[in-house]
């Protein structure tokens, strides 16, 4: 194995890598409190909590098409973070990043279900990408401001659902510096195809807090190819669900019903209800039945039939439905 | 009352299943502008770092 000597001296003597980390945090409080990021986390909450982007300015500026607050935004971090890293190249720049062979992605500031996050496509790597098979619907709002590169890029909006599959446009355009847009992702996904050089956005990103479903659709066929639970709240409470089931933790029976009768996700629901049948039949029916019996409840049908599909099993349970528990 | 125990291994699911959060199914071809990725970022490191 080679190890250089750099890595080797901070082996015996680790001093100049706490130093670099040290100055790095240094920098990301600074930021944060007096720097370029003073307010946006406090914004980043608010939008959290529902208020319009246009009344929180220190977010809001970031998002003006053609107007200089995100560049310079981006600029202010990054020449902090680049400033340090060439004197000290082993220090990790202590925000939320990922690195793969295309995309580099730092999340500048986070609150809730919101995040602001600084975005670069290196376009030579997305050339040796095999194109997209499949394309992705998240629920939640996302602003895109490009501060710099161009890329040919496609909007594929999903504007219905049949039997068949997802009927699915594709709107091909130029993103260009300066240019903001706005995407509802539940219905509206970004690919970008190409790029020259490398791409450069910023995003704000409001997601909902419950119940969403992520869903992934073949852009060939448009049939469904995956869905999956679009918080981790929710495939959390479905874990602890199955798990309580399989411990046979009858005395769980009565939060898991509370749990099919909130409101939420239909999955987790579905699974909680699930688990309570099978720890507390006379519990488990009971929520059963009210659910069948809900109006607008997007679980009532699939109650139904299951309830019609257990009272044929089990008639005895007739008696128990109209019993308290 | 005496009631039967309903084994759940029995009992249907619904028409589509949902995966877990962060779960897709080509993950190799995810597209680099991809929102879910931006989530889950979020939500990992407020797991390893947070806790």
């Amino acid at each position: 194995m080679i190890i250089r000597p750099e890595l080797q001296a901070l082996r015996s003597d680790d001093t100049p890598q706490r130093h670099a980390q040290a100055e790095l945090h240094r920098l990301v409080t600074q930021w944060r409190s007096s720097g370029g990021g003073a307010g946006i986390e406090q914004a980043l909450a608010s939008f959290a909590r529902g208020t319009p982007l246009a009344k929180l300015q220190p977010l809001a500026r970031l998002f003006v098409p053609g107007h200089s607050a995100g560049l310079k935004l981006a600029h202010d971090m990054v020449d902090r973070f680049a400033a340090v890293l060439a004197a000290s190249p082993w220090g990790q720049v202590p925000l939320p990043g990922k690195l793969d062979d295309v995309t580099a992605t730092i999340v500048l500031a986070a609150a809730s279900n919101t995040a602001l996050v600084l975005q670069a496509t290196d376009g030579a790597a997305l050339r040796r990408r095999p194109p997209a098979l499949t394309v992705s619907f998240s629920p939640g709002e996302t602003h895109d401001h490009v501060l710099a590169g161009n890329a040919e890029a496609r909007l594929i909006e999903l504007r219905g659902e049949t039997e068949h599959g997802a009927d699915l446009t594709a709107t091909c355009f130029a993103l260009r510096p300066g240019q903001v847009f706005r995407r509802d992702g539940a219905r509206q996904s970004l690919l970008i195809d190409a790029a020259p050089t490398t791409l450069v956005t910023l995003k704000l990103q409001r997601r909902p807090a419950t119940g969403s479903v992520t869903r992934e659709f073949c852009l060939a066929e448009g049939t469904l190819a995956h869905q999956a639970a679009g918080n981790a709240r929710e495939s959390r409470f479905e874990l602890a669900a199955a798990l309580l089931g399989r411990m046979g933790r009858r005395d769980a029976a009565p939060l898991l019903g509370a749990m099919a009768e909130e409101q939420g996700g239909a999955s987790l629901r579905w699974q909680a209800l699930r688990e309570c049948l099978g720890l507390d039949t006379a519990e488990g029916f009971a929520v059963l039945s009210r659910m069948a019996g809900r109006a607008g409840d997007p679980l009532a049908a699939p109650a139904a039939a299951l309830q019609t599909q257990l009272l044929q099993c089990y008639p005895q349970l007739a008696g128990a439905a109209s019993c308290p528990a | 009352m005496n009631l039967p125990k309903i084994d759940i291994s029995a009992l249907p699911d619904l028409g589509t299943v949902t995966g877990v959060f962060g779960s897709l199914a080509h993950t190799a071809h995810v597209q680099s502008s991809d929102d879910t990725i931006i989530i889950m970022m979020v939500f990992v490191y407020d797991f390893i770092i947070g806790h």
